[in-house]
């Protein structure tokens, strides 16, 4: 138990009125965003809008589906992910391991740089990365685009992995090595299982950062590689105003992460707050 | 040390700090030395050195005056917002021990949406005729008349309205930052000081703020580069419209480079922000943070 927590009834009672009132307001604009997605075309845009449908209908997803390139969006927002996880997970594990290992000068002047990396705007990045990738013949791939991400997600996963393997302790790998371990057999085998909850984690930050990005993908992809994100700012200009069906879509490609972030919350927590408390 | 850890510790480190060298530090430089050059927008046009004219013009260019001040605006009513919200839930979550677990959960979920779908979502439910806030608020009898406020039609007030979304996006972080920085305050501290009397105000300022000092600039510097490079969150909703009140230098770097075509005038807005953004985090890194400062 912290110190702060209160004892007297008479203020509990009000900081869980108080907690409810700040939830409602905060739960209510994505509930009004399902709710809507669940309206007819026509309900989601009435004057007076009205917060319940009046009729439910799956109208506004079925749309939504069946607008040219939003399948393939999914898709490639799906691959581009994954890549792009994949990628940093590769670079971001060793880099970390020996950044907290060996403490060696050039391992600090790395996370210092991995960091200033986070405070470069995309947009300074992003235009000479399109002549790159169209230099090395990759313009418009998922493949591209997940490198891409991976700029984003590799300083982040460093930082994180780095925090994980500073609390396994050093003996690990020494009795590894006493049995005759390499070295680098020591940290596949034995600190690797060891951090697993760790790597999910950085996993999952590595998989959003991508999922949600916007502008990158609006450089760097026309239309093979085309994100969601994409697609969904599309929708304003290519199809006219089509509320409904772009709250469907919306929904469609939020719903999936939340429920994931439900599952796995408490290693999210984890994730969220271990760079930023340790500092 | 001997050397073959430290080439061991290089050799593993040597693929991320290629791959950062490569399509981060490449680019970077390109962009940078872009800014001393007149560029054609046309591919394979040509470029012409012309020195520090770019800057100049940058620094001269009422919008892009404009589009700093704005940034700085966004960025401090975003953090300002984030922070006074996020401490308050935070303490209300410490204050109400483990029974408020669940409720950490849901409160964490807009964490997890996409910038572009939450600007989105906002612009929905705050345009002018059928946005459901300002319908809500004429039904509470607050408002007169369901369009009396134009949350992003007002030139006035838009800066503020295209900010709600990114508060309500990344509160969250602000609250789990904070509620975990207050679980390690050792409970007899506070006890201490409650028994000498301090009321909850005192208790607050005196106690706990300064022991969260450097989980606060944590959270304020993380917060704060993020708002200050917002970007899809306002294009979805305003365009940076009405008349250029919500154009923040994001948005101005980006249609100087794909609408007008300048890459050079771009390039030097560019580097000039991002100069900027260092020191600013730099001096919040020694000013509020200060590392080594007695743990």
């Amino acid at each position: 138990m912290n110190g702060i927590e209160t004892r007297r009834l008479s203020t509990k009672v009000i900081l869980w009125i108080l907690l409810a009132a700040i939830l409602v307001l905060y739960g209510f604009p994505f509930v009004y965003l399902l709710l809507t997605s669940f309206k007819t075309p026509s309900d989601a845009i009435a004057v007076p809008p009205s917060v319940l449908p009046n009729v439910w209908t799956l109208e506004n997803y079925v749309t939504a589906l069946a607008k040219d390139g939003v399948v393939p969006a999914l898709i490639n927002s799906v691959v581009t992910a994954v890549l792009s996880t994949l990628i940093s997970l590769v670079l971001a594990v060793p880099a970390a391991y020996a950044v907290t290992r060996y403490r060696t000068p050039s391992g600090r002047v790395f996370v210092v740089a991995a960091l200033v990396t986070r405070m470069v705007p995309t947009i300074a990045i992003g235009a000479p990365l399109v002549e790159t990738m169209r230099t090395l013949g990759i313009n418009d791939t998922s493949f591209a685009l997940a490198i891409a991400h991976t700029t984003i997600s590799l300083p982040l996963s460093i930082w994180l992995m780095a925090s994980f393997f500073e609390a396994v302790p050093d003996e690990l790998e020494e009795a590894a090595k006493v049995d005759g371990a390499s070295r680098l057999g020591a940290l596949w085998r034995v600190v690797l299982p060891v951090v697993s909850g760790g790597v999910a984690v950085t996993a999952i930050f590595a998989f959003l950062a991508s999922w949600n990005e916007f502008l990158f993908a609006l450089l760097l992809t026309s239309v093979r590689a085309q994100t969601t994100p994409i697609v969904i700012a599309n929708f304003q200009t290519q199809f006219g105003l089509d509320w409904g069906a772009m709250t469907a879509l919306a929904a469609l490609y939020s719903i999936p992460v939340i429920l994931l972030t439900l599952l796995l919350q408490r290693h999210i927590v984890a994730g969220l707050t271990l760079g930023a408390v340790k500092g | 040390m001997r050397v073959t850890d430290r080439r061991f510790a290089l050799f593993l480190m040597a693929p991320a700090a290629l791959f950062l060298a490569a399509f981060v530090l490449w680019p970077l430089i390109r962009f940078v030395s872009n800014a001393f050059y007149d560029i054609s927008p046309i591919a394979g046009g040509p470029r012409t050195p012309v020195g520090l004219e770019n800057f100049v013009n940058a620094f001269a260019s009422a919008s892009f005056q404009g589009a700093s001040l704005r940034t700085i605006v966004y960025t401090v009513v975003v953090v300002a917002l984030e922070f006074s919200l996020g401490l308050v839930v935070a303490l209300i979550f410490a204050s109400l021990g483990q029974r408020s677990a669940v409720f950490r959960t849901i409160f964490m979920y807009p964490l997890m949406i996409a910038p572009v779908v939450a600007g989105l979502l906002w612009r929905f439910l705050l345009i002018d005729n059928f946005g459901i806030l300002n319908e809500l608020l004429f039904r509470a009898g607050i408002l007169q008349s369901p369009s009396q406020i134009g949350w992003l039609s007002d030139p006035n007030i838009a800066l503020f309205s295209v900010a709600l979304p990114d508060v309500w996006l990344t509160t969250s972080f602000i609250t789990l930052v904070l509620f975990a920085g207050l679980q390690n305050i050792p409970g007899d501290v506070i006890e201490a000081a409650r028994i000498d009397g301090a009321r909850f105000p005192t208790l607050l300022f005196r106690v706990i703020i300064p022991l969260l000092r450097p989980v606060i600039a944590v959270a304020l510097i993380v917060r704060g580069i993020d708002a200050a490079r917002a970007f899809d969150i306002i294009l979805i909703q305003t365009n940076g419209g009405p008349q250029e009140s919500t154009t923040t230098l994001s948005l101005l770097i980006y249609r100087t480079m794909t609408r007008y075509g300048d890459i050079g005038l771009a390039s030097a807005m560019g580097t000039i922000y991002l100069v900027g953004m260092l020191v600013v985090a730099t001096v919040a890194i020694f000013a509020i943070w200060r590392p080594g400062d007695a743990r």
